[in-house]
């Protein structure tokens, strides 16, 4: 993906979530985010997924600018998929029906398609098990790998994941980032924020520190975790890298 | 359950039919010699027509308390402050005034001169529509609130994971939040309609040929006593314990499936 965002500001009230962002990288497959909790990741996943708009600046994905009209970007939203923390999934549909429901009302599929390519979904994360179970019969990691399943089901540009793993434990992460990265070995083009260090040097092809609503520095994995430039970055490492 | 427990509780049984085996011998002594039980046979079809009608106010009132029901909830809703304002007012005065007042007030001083004409014109019957579309909105102002509580309820991650699937507003409401919602106050709901097919019994004021007025001229017709009151009152029993049950069972339904 080609991403070019300039000068992005979004306001909360008194707090400045992006603050004259800026953010240039010509070529990644998969770009994390990682910073200090609100340093304005969430905001920067939102504001490029799609899911909130700016206050003031621009977002270029892959040369088209990104639109303010709700309209607009509610296709824009259909041709990628967007995972939270938690609570995904719909608690009133079982795992099948969280996958097709969206496949049949946004992208346009017949039921029975829609219901065959959820099938497929699930198959390929081996969740088939658990198709006609509702999200309260799921564990969490399950929840999730449902949740990025549906994300995937129509083939998205690009798959927004914002902390996939925050709300889980140990074992349960584990199992949610290793899908996370077939994707990503798979060729699909990913941006996630995450608290997992050694997934983010794993994983990134960029990785950007947020910090007070600025990209404080931005570098592929190897150079950012042995050698990072600036100092807030510096410290917040080796403040997580302690343990 | 220990023994005590159980003593104690067939103690109570035992006090409690007491009770109410005298005040029914009682009054049978004093009111069931006069009971003749063919006035109610004589008057069934007034009584019969009358049932019919408050079946049918009841149910075209609890559709129309839907369509209100979601226009306010929407209304509160509104990104404009004026809807939303307005709506609030609206509500907030429905909701702190009786029936009984809307239902005098609202037919004789607001619909009745301004519709009474033209729906007679085309032969129908204007008090039974106005009290009808009256009820409607009061109770639709009740349903709104819950319809809103309801809505209100659903966590905000619900609404942004609709979004970001690509829902459309009107499919968010419709395919996430409003399933969801709906199992929430289905008791309430099914309570608010209950209270709907009791107060039906209301529009006699303005004269509507329902189960209770219709039961109430039989009676006075008739010098009826209890001949004419245990029908009324198993009348409506046969409309609301349905709906009672129904909620029941809804409830417990959904309770498992969450």
């Amino acid at each position: 993906m080609k991403l070019e965002v300039t000068q992005l500001t979004k306001r909360y009230g008194e707090t400045r979530a992006a603050d004259g962002l800026c953010l240039s990288i010509s070529a990644a497959r998969v770009l994390v985010l990682i910073g200090p909790s609100g340093g304005g990741k969430s905001t920067l996943l939102r504001l490029l997924g799609g899911l909130e708009t700016a206050d003031g600046g621009t977002i270029e994905m892959n040369g088209q600018p990104l639109s303010v009209d709700a309209l607009e970007l509610q296709v824009y939203r259909r041709k990628n998929g967007f995972l939270f923390q938690q609570f995904n999934l719909f608690p009133h549909l079982t795992a099948r029906h969280n996958i097709a429901l969206p496949l049949e009302k946004v992208h346009g599929h017949s039921p029975r398609e829609a219901l065959l390519l959820a099938e497929q979904a699930l198959g390929r994360f081996y969740l088939l098990d658990h198709a006609d179970k509702l999200p309260a019969q799921l564990s969490g990691g399950q929840q999730q790998r449902v949740g990025i399943a549906r994300a995937v089901a129509h083939q998205p540009e690009i798959l927004f994941l914002d902390e996939p793993t925050s709300a889980l434990d140990p074992e349960m992460t584990a199992e949610v980032l290793e899908l996370i990265q077939e994707l990503a070995e798979a060729g699909q083009d990913i941006i996630l924020s995450t608290h997992e260090m050694g997934f983010a040097r794993a994983v990134a092809d960029q990785v950007a520190f947020v910090a007070a609503g600025k990209i404080e520095e931005l570098s592929p994995p190897a150079r950012l975790f042995s050698a990072p430039q600036s100092a807030i970055c510096r410290q917040f490492l080796s403040r997580v890298m302690r343990y | 359950m220990n023994g005590r427990e159980r003593s104690a509780n067939i103690l109570v049984a035992i006090i409690l039919a007491a009770v109410f085996a005298w005040v029914c011998t009682s009054l049978f002594a004093m009111l069931g010699k006069q009971a003749d039980w063919s006035k109610t046979w004589e008057y069934r079809e007034a009584l019969w027509s009358g049932w019919l009608v408050t079946l049918g106010i009841s149910f075209a009132a609890l559709i129309g308390s839907i369509f209100f029901g979601l226009l306010f909830m929407l209304g509160q809703r509104s990104h404009l402050v004026v809807v939303r304002c307005t709506c609030r007012a609206f509500l907030e005065f429905v909701r702190d005034t009786p029936l009984l007042v809307h239902l005098l007030f609202g037919y004789f001083v607001i619909l009745a001169p301004l519709l009474a004409r033209p729906l007679g014109e085309h032969g129908l019957d204007d008090k039974l529509i106005i009290g009808v579309l009256l009820l409607s909105v009061f109770e639709g102002a009740y349903l709104g609130e819950i319809l809103r509580g309801g809505v209100e309820s659903i966590p905000r991650t619900q609404w942004e994971s609709a979004r970001a699937v690509g829902f459309s507003p009107f499919q968010v409401y419709r395919y996430v939040i409003f399933p969801q919602a709906l199992r929430r106050v289905l008791p309430a709901m099914a309570g608010l309609f209950v209270s709907l097919i009791k107060d039906s019994s209301l529009l006699s004021v303005i004269g509507v040929a329902e189960y209770f007025y219709n039961t109430r001229n039989v009676i006075s017709r008739s010098y009826a006593g209890l001949e004419g009151y245990v029908p009324l009152a198993v009348g409506y029993l046969i409309l609301t314990l349905p709906v009672a049950w129904l909620s029941h069972w809804l409830e417990k339904r959904f309770r498992h499936e969450t």
